[in-house]
């Protein structure tokens, strides 16, 4: 049992410790393609140094919201992670503490908190960067459980560890059509949570066209800090839940041993640059949707995780 | 047929239903070509994978003759005789909207598993998943060429639907003789020739190739 | 040989009006084109009738005396229609250009058709049946008005649909033919092997090939192009399309049918005695509120492509007889009443049945042609529909399809009366519209040629054409 407790706490250091050099990695390669030099990969993590450093100024008018909604987004994606097969595929002491449904709904506590401290702060711009957050919130929430109730039916069990077990036994599994569907659902929906092209331009300035990006407008010092760093470790959340869970349970760790552990760091920090990789190239493929089209993308998921969960229920 | 080559068709099919879907989505006419090129490309593999054991040369000849003249011969014949000047903006307009059209088409490719279910269940041997898509992709082909308006937008549903009933085809009657080769070699690029000939003179008799919205040929009240 | 030489002999014409120095002389070897390949066929129909048989490859391409009959058909619109195309473009006034690619794509689109009745493999009369679509778009569009292109738009895109649909229903049937064991995929092995074929596939195939065949014969609710098409097309493409085109398809649902009776379990009859008398009712109706008389006479193509299918779904002998007799029929007399159209057309102008009155004073040939045709495309005696109809509504009291017999009799009075009420109309009050221009000669020559048959064949049957038509009768039942 003390195996399993000091793993998960492996599990909560590998995502708090490693989520800003991924952003930071995702950001460089980036620049790299659209021919520029880029940012250094720790960039991210001197940018957080600096805004703990900072001193904070929190506007007279806004409520206990607005100062709980950093810690919120800072601890949320670390629960998450307890849930979450990271770096073992067999059950750590947390894994039955919640299933894949609780872990959406636990996020739903982060998104909400922040959305509320977005229009709490007064920053107009907050509070149409909230309002257009929750339309894409509600657009993917279907794609989401619909992906879910599809894993979970094949895999008789909500828990991601056990659905991670038996996504690939049999091997045909891997292959099937409702496989690759609802890979392509889950991505579309992760491009779409994350604030990511071409739902949303992370690195885009002008706060009229923002959707994720300003709701952190108001916030300043150790909160932006909080902010930033939780959004990190959402993006490597969503981004191992898609790679452990639903596309590739390889490199895990079987026993619980150090050096297995240290192999599966390196072996799940290696899937999850492959995956940044190829979301830079689908980043600087697209441009931005417009507003009004975002609900045709996340439509476009809709049908493609319903064929994908009606294809696995006709067995083809 | 051996398992790996089974699971290989199984992923062939579901990039098949996705590109399927993806043409219901694509929004501009050249995206949707290129698509359809993938399409075809994805049919051609499923043939090279059905035909590799027990080998039957048949269906390695409809593979290499798919390729050549839907994936090769028709977008050079449109991209010659429907240049882009003849569209007038790059996108396509449809009859619907889209959102309201993915509903449609997830309808419709429930109703193609549904009506598949009859033969599978005659044929349990053959491949399931190249008939049930095979059915679903044509019932979605047969919504794109009613939804679009522009000339080769329909043009290019017409060929999606053709593509998904040679997807069923090559499942259930693998060693039909040359007609399917001698249909796809000659038959579709001709096609394709004159769809993109009535392309061009409905440009130069109206200005524009949006043929969906032609009504003005009906019963008087 | 003499069988792929009819044909040839269109293809070749076409391939010489491709040339680019033979504006001149394209009609005239197109019409030369046509008549050999009519003496061909009859000779074809003459050989045998002597008892040769006319197999070129097993399996693949034969003739047997159903095919020999259609040919013949087949042949004698393709004269006719030849010969008043060289009159009606002289009228257009088209660059020599343009009239040599009309010529060009009559003359493929001839081939196509012409093709049809020799092969036996059902996957190759599949191609070319989609050829027969592919080649006469362009000549719906000929007149390049946007009413012309979305016509033929509207033409191909419903046909396009229906030939996949019907590649559907032949893989199918192909791979119920493989269940049986055997791999004999002409007309006669699947109609040996239907019997043994299991019965959801075979039902499938059903369907899809009913459906696919139907949209190109101008089944409601399919038939939303045939209107249109049939209307804006130069008048000797729409004689072609209205008179053989319709009818090839037709053919080969024919023979299909055959094939499906043999499952007795799937109703082929019914399903297609229901299809057949709800094309022609709907067909009835839409000629009463016809606003234009060339779409008049396409509603009565698909009004008599529904009686025809009835006829065939009483599957007796003797139905089976009245149906070919009709489709003889119906092929030469609507071809007349589309050179009378044409001819009207070239007189007043205008194709709204509400503009022109007073034909009678415009001129004689025109308003002899639009009544003699009138009459006989709505079954009027003498002329040659009358039998036929007769023999059908014969066939039908015979195996005792009362209902059938009825409603087919109230469609034909209802088409009557749309017909002769629009037509007359057209012909008496004081002349309107005149655009004063002559009727070429060639296309009365035309019209006079295709008269003979439309008023002998009302009175008299030849001998030769009777036995044709039971030879072919028996192929079809058998």
């Amino acid at each position: 049992m003390t195996q399993s407790i000091a793993l998960n706490a492996v599990q909560l250091a590998f995502v708090l410790l490693l989520s800003p050099l991924f952003a930071g990695i995702l950001a460089r390669c980036k620049e790299l393609v659209q021919s520029k030099r880029g940012p250094s990969i720790f960039q991210p993590y001197r940018d957080l140094r600096k805004l703990f450093g900072k001193d904070e100024r929190i506007s007279e008018n806004s409520s206990w919201i607005f100062r709980a909604a950093p810690y919120f987004v800072f601890v949320v994606p670390l629960i998450v992670t307890l849930l979450i097969p990271v770096l073992t595929d067999f059950p750590l002491f947390f894994a039955f503490a919640g299933d894949m449904l609780g872990a959406g709904f636990i996020f739903a506590i982060s998104g909400m908190f922040f959305t509320l401290a977005a229009i709490d702060g007064g920053n107009p711009y907050g509070a149409m960067g909230a309002s257009r957050t929750r339309m894409v919130g509600f657009l993917a929430e279907p794609v989401i459980i619909i992906v879910l109730f599809t894993v979970s039916f094949v895999a008789n069990s909500t828990i991601p560890y056990i659905v991670q077990q038996h996504w690939v036994h049999p091997p045909a599994n891997f292959f099937a059509p409702s496989h690759v569907l609802l890979l392509l659902a889950f991505f579309m929906v992760l491009l779409a949570e994350t604030g990511r092209l071409p739902v949303d331009n992370p690195s885009g300035h002008f706060e009229l066209a923002m959707i994720d990006e300003s709701k952190a407008l108001e916030f300043s010092g150790r909160s932006a800090a909080l902010i930033k760093w939780g959004g990190y470790m959402k993006f490597v959340v969503l981004a191992i839940v898609f790679l452990n869970v639903l596309m590739t349970p390889w490199g895990l760790s079987s026993d619980g041993t150090p050096a297995h552990v240290a192999q599966a760091v390196l072996l799940v920090a290696f899937k999850i640059l492959l995956l940044i990789g190829f979301i830079a190239a689908v980043e600087s493929s697209y441009s931005k949707l417009r507003l009004f089209r975002i609900s045709e993308y996340l439509a476009a998921a809709f049908v493609v995780s319903v064929t994908a969960m009606i294809t696995e229920m006709l067995h083809l | 047929m051996t398992p790996l080559l089974a699971e290989l068709n199984a992923l062939v099919l579901g990039l098949f239903i996705i590109s399927t879907i993806a043409m219901t989505v694509t929004r501009q006419i050249g995206a949707c070509m290129q698509i359809f090129v993938v399409q075809s490309l994805l049919l051609a593999a499923s043939a090279f994978l059905l035909g590799a054991s027990p080998f039957s040369w048949h269906l390695f000849a409809l593979g290499c003759v798919t390729v050549l003249s839907k994936a090769i011969i028709i977008p050079w014949l449109l991209r010659v005789l429907v240049p882009n000047e003849i569209h007038q903006r790059r996108e396509l307009s449809q009859a619907l909207d889209v959102p309201t059209t993915l509903l449609v088409a997830l309808g419709l490719t429930l109703a193609g598993y549904a009506f598949a279910q009859h033969l599978v269940h005659a044929a349990p041997n053959l491949s399931p998943g190249n008939i049930s898509m095979g059915f679903a992709a044509l019932l979605v082909g047969l919504l794109l060429l009613a939804v679009r308006v522009e000339a080769v937008p329909q043009l290019l549903g017409l060929l999606a639907m053709e593509n998904a009933a040679f997807l069923t085809g090559i499942a259930i009657a693998p060693d039909f003789p040359l007609i399917a080769e001698l249909a796809i070699a000659f038959d579709v690029p001709l096609l394709a020739f004159i769809v993109a000939l009535l392309a061009r003179i409905a440009y130069r008799s109206m200005g524009t190739t949006e043929v969906g919205a032609l009504t003005s040929l009906q019963e008087r009240q | 040989m003499t069988t792929l030489l009819i044909p040839a002999v269109a293809l070749l014409a076409a391939l010489w009006c491709a040339i680019p120095r033979s504006g001149r002389a394209a009609p005239a070897v197109t019409l030369i084109a046509a008549l050999l390949a009519f003496l061909g066929s009859v000779r074809v129909l003459w050989m045998l009738h002597l008892g040769a048989t006319l197999t070129i490859a097993r399996g693949w391409i034969e003739t047997d005396p159903l095919g020999a009959f259609l040919l013949v058909l087949i042949a004698f619109v393709y004269v006719t229609a030849a010969l008043y195309s060289w009159g009606y473009l002289n009228v257009q006034e088209a660059p020599p250009h343009r009239v040599r690619l009309y010529h060009a794509n009559f003359n493929l689109f001839a081939f196509s058709m012409l093709c049809i009745p020799l092969l036996s493999e059902l996957g190759l009369v599949w191609i070319f049946v989609e050829l027969t679509t592919l080649l006469s778009v362009l000549l719906v569009s000929y007149a390049l008005t946007p009413q012309a292109v979305e016509a033929a738009w509207k033409y191909m895109v419903l046909t396009l649909l229906g030939a996949t649909t019907a590649v559907l229903g032949i893989l199918i049937l192909f791979w119920s033919l493989h269940t049986t064991g055997s791999t004999d995929f002409t007309w006669s092995g699947l109609r040996a092997a239907a019997p043994h074929m299991p019965h959801a596939l075979l039902g499938a195939a059903f369907v899809l090939l009913l459906v696919g065949y139907g949209a190109k014969i101008g089944l409601v609710p399919l038939h939303t192009w045939l209107p249109d098409a049939h209307s804006q097309a130069p008048s000797p493409v729409c004689a072609m399309l209205s008179g053989i085109e319709t009818s090839v398809v037709l053919y080969v649902l024919l023979r299909l049918r055959g094939v499906f009776a043999g499952d007795p379990a799937l109703h082929a009859g019914t399903w297609f005695a229901v299809a057949g008398l709800i094309s022609a009712g709907v067909a009835a109706l839409l000629i009463v509120q016809a606003h234009d008389y060339k779409r008049l006479f396409a509603f009565s193509t698909v009004e008599h492509m529904g009686i025809m299918l009835t006829a065939a779904s009483i599957l007796t002998p003797y139905g089976d007889t009245a149906a070919l007799w009709q489709m003889l029929a119906h092929s030469v007399t609507k071809s007349f009443c589309f050179y009378a159209a044409g001819i009207a057309l070239i007189v007043t102008g205008s194709r709204d049945i509400a503009d022109v009155r007073g034909l009678l004073g415009i001129s004689r040939i025109a308003s002899a042609g639009l009544l003699v045709g009138g009459l006989a495309i709505s079954g009027a005696p003498p002329m040659a529909v009358f039998p036929s109809e007769l023999a059908i509504l014969r066939a039908a009291l015979q195996a005792h399809g009362y209902v059938v017999a009825a409603l087919l009799a109230l469609f034909i009075v209802v088409a009557f009366f749309g017909v002769t009420r629009h037509i007359t109309s057209m012909l008496t009050g004081e002349p309107s519209v005149t655009t004063g221009r002559r009727v070429p000669t060639t296309c009365v020559l035309a019209l006079a040629v295709t008269a003979v048959p439309v008023l002998v064949l009302g009175v008299w049957m030849p001998a030769g054409l009777a036995q044709a038509i039971e030879s072919a009768a028996k192929v079809l039942g058998a």
